[in-house]
Formats: C-alpha cells, structure tokens, sequence
C-alpha cells in the first residue's frame, strides 16, 4: 500500500505498532522487501479467510491514512486481495476515495459496513435499542425523548461508585451529557460504546473515541468490525467522510498523526484481539444494563479485558476521568461543576 | 494524471421526484456493486426555465490501465444502466440531450 514515494511516516507507524502489538515481533515495514500478490497468498495458504480477510484489513488501514489514495495503490491492495481469495467491502471503499467518489463510498460504507452489522445487532437483544431503517444508521440518528430508558440511565446514579452503572452515570453527568432516553441525548444503541469507555478505561476525547473504536471493532468476531476503525479514520483523520449523524468530521488535528497515537490504536486493537478471543461477542450486542451493578473489575474480567499496555500508557493513554483524556468542551464542563477558576 | 470524464442529460420533466427516486435507486444499486468508474449524480433543476433540468454523472479511473471515458463507455453497456436509461426516458418529455466532457479542472477536495 505504500505511495511511489514508498511508506509514508504514518502508515509506517502505524502499521508496525499494529504487527508489533498483536504478534509481539517487531518489524522494520520500511526495510520489508516487496512480496506480490501471489507470494503474499502462497505464505498465507494455511491461513483461514477471516485471517487473511484481517491481513487485508491491515492493508487497507494502510491505504486509508492517506490523502489522496493514489489509485494505483488502491487498485495495487484489490490485487492482492483478489490474490487471497478475499472478497472485502472495504477495498472497495478505499477504491472508491481513491477515486474521489466519496458520496458512494459513504453508502457503501452505509449498507455494507456498520449500518449492515447494526441491523445484524437490531433484534432487541438490548432494551430500548431503536429500530434501524433500511440503508441508513439510523440507531445513531437523533434520538427519541424515552421516559423509560431515561429513568434506567437515571437510576445508575443511585448504585455503588465503581460498578459500571454508576461510573458511566458519572462520566455523562462529569462532561454534561445529557442522559439516553432524555432531550437531546444519546440514542441507546451509541450508549452501548460508553458503557465500553468505562469498561476499556478510555477518554472521551477524539484520541480516545478513536481508541474505543478501534477496541470495539477488533473485539468483534466478526471482521466487518473494522468498519468502525475505518469511519472513525474516516472522520478524524482524512475527512473522507462527513457526518455519521453521531460525530462529524474533525481534521483540525489529524488524530492518527498525532504523537503516540500509533502505539495507542495498536494497543486497543490488541485487546480488542483479547477480547474477541476471550468472549466472542460484538461489544454493542452485550446487555449492559444487566451488567449495571457489578464492579467495573469484574465485568472487565468476565469479558476478558487485559489492562493496557506500558508503551501505550507512555504514550498518552489516559483513563475516562482523567482530564486529559477529555475535549476542551468536556474540562469546562467539568471545571464548571467542580467549582474550578476557568 | 487521471482525467476523469462527465455525462450531462439535459431533460424536461413535469415532476422530478421519481427522476430523484430514479438516481437514489441507481446510487444504491452501484454502491454496492463491483467498483466501476461511476463516481456520483448530481440533478439540477433549471431556475429560469421551469421543467428543464440537467443530469451530470461523472466517471473517474479505478484501474490505471483504463481511462475515466472507457469506465463510462463499459457503464453505458451494461443491460442495469440500459434499463435505468430507458425507465428515464419513460418519466421525461421529449429526448434527453447528452453531452460529454473531460474534466480539465476541479476544486481539490
């Protein structure tokens, strides 16, 4: 996937602390000799398809830190990916921005990324989840003024401080959010991912959305969970994409670039691979409300969430009431209503 | 460089909402179709002669061996743009007007 240039600095990072984190072999990507295709699918013929659908994957990372995605680069990680006998939505995803297409790529993305998988996820299994629309992501469209789940947000303040209920309680109340259920909150189905930055102890900041996403989409046994990875790259990174209807885009600081980030995505897809191992089920899916009054500590262990990793910790990653793991929007809020001087 | 290449339709119509139906459709269906040149639609209506509109479809290079024109020329050949290109012409008075263009200039994204 490297540009005629060869690897950029970010895809270099990237990609290495990726290898790096999940195998624990650390790899030169800027001194890797060139494999084509079918030698690619020669050392890889012992491998299964979700494998080799995740090599591609790793791939195709490579490609959507770029800006543009030269084509040939596109079509160069397609080649390969026919080459794997992998049939992947998202190199056609990548081919499509390389393209300039990035209204189709968005309903690509649409139907058969998320918005595919939240329909898969759609069948009641967590209450209070709105149903999806055909073709568009409409669990992360405005919400629904819902007394009942308000009041079950609601009621988490009143559990013990360090059970899950209580700290996301805390966490939407610290930063000013408004409660799932109640004007202008979350819509149920984005809740889920709060109850996992509590659990993957992670900020709320774009690093640390990146972060989540990254950890939830890994932690699907389902490799369509790169889709979040991909939208949220999408998003904070390039500004392939504009609006989800949850977050917008936002290049101001391109998030991926920044210092430590490399090891910090590395690190949450590393135990998101933890987690698919150990528990096997796409994060949104887990009835979390059921899991409300137990200790954070012990819904970690029931899912298998390994702590993060030293080099990730050096690099930046701060826990959910850490201020630094907060927008600037959210340590004013949090100023505001501890009383601080702003 | 790749140069990316553009259809305008010229039609009359005195309801555009199925044309806008029509290309939604189209959208979807090649969203999640194998990657062509196809790049988008844009519908344009005529402000200052009421029922006239202009349809711009733009191709762009997928494969470096094929230009954006010969994307468009294996779209135009296919039986479900044919097929979309006849159910237009059954929504639009008259014929439709196509012209087309290499596109020598765009704003960068």
């Amino acid at each position: 996937m490297a540009p005629e240039i060869g690897l950029t600095e970010v895809q270099a990072d990237l990609l290495e602390a990726i290898a790096s984190a999940l195998t624990g072999v650390s790899v030169d990507y800027r001194g890797l000799a060139s494999l084509g295709p079918d030698e690619l699918a020669d050392v890889l013929v012992g491998r299964d398809l979700a494998y080799r659908q995740r090599i591609v994957h790793h791939m195709v990372l490579g490609e959507l830190v770029l800006r543009p995605i030269p084509t040939v680069v596109a079509y160069r990680v397609a080649k390969y990916s026919e080459a794997l006998g992998v049939k992947d939505d998202f190199v056609r995803v990548a081919r499509r921005y390389a393209q300039g297409a990035y209204g189709l790529a968005w309903k690509d993305l649409q139907r058969n990324g998320f918005a595919e998988h939240v329909h898969d996820a759609g069948d009641g299994e967590t209450e209070g989840r709105s149903a999806p629309s055909r073709g568009a992501p409409a669990p992360f469209a405005s919400a629904e003024v819902d007394s009942e789940l308000a009041a079950r947000w609601i009621a988490f303040e009143d559990l013990p401080e360090g059970s899950l209920g209580h700290s996301v309680w805390e966490m939407y109340d610290g930063r000013g959010f408004e409660l799932p259920g109640t004007p202008g909150g979350a819509p149920a189905y984005l809740a889920q991912h709060d109850f996992v930055h509590v659990i993957a102890d992670y900020g709320t900041n774009l690093k640390g959305e990146l972060e989540v996403f990254a950890f939830i989409g890994r932690a699907d046994p389902d490799p369509k969970g790169f889709a979040w990875l991909a939208t949220l790259t999408g998003l904070f990174e390039t500004g392939y994409i504009a609006t989800t209807g949850f977050f917008d885009r936002d290049v101001r600081e391109r998030v991926i670039q920044a210092p430590g980030m490399d090891q910090r995505i590395a690190d949450a897809i590393r135990r998101g691979k933890s987690v698919c191992q150990n528990y096997g089920i796409d994060l949104f899916e887990v009835d979390y409300h059921e899991l409300a009054g137990r200790p954070v500590p012990e819904v970690r262990e029931m899912l298998g969430i390994p702590p993060k990793g030293p080099g990730s910790v050096e690099a930046g990653s701060v826990g959910l009431f850490d201020l630094a793991g907060m927008s600037e929007g959210q340590r004013r809020v949090v100023a505001q209503r501890r009383g601080d001087p702003t | 460089m790749n140069r990316n290449f553009t259809q305008t339709i010229a039609i009359r119509s005195d309801d555009p909402a199925p044309i806008i139906q029509l290309l939604e459709q189209w959208d979807l269906d090649q969203a999640s179709a194998d990657i062509m040149g196809y790049m988008g639609v844009r519908f344009l209506a005529d402000r200052e002669n009421p029922g006239q509109y202009l349809i711009i479809a733009d191709f762009g290079v997928v494969d470096p061996e094929v230009s954006a024109t010969d994307e468009a020329n294996r779209s135009n050949e296919r039986p479900e743009t044919q097929a979309t290109a006849a159910r237009l012409r059954e929504m639009v008075r008259g014929e439709p007007e196509y012209r087309h263009y290499d596109e020598l200039y765009r704003t960068d994204f």
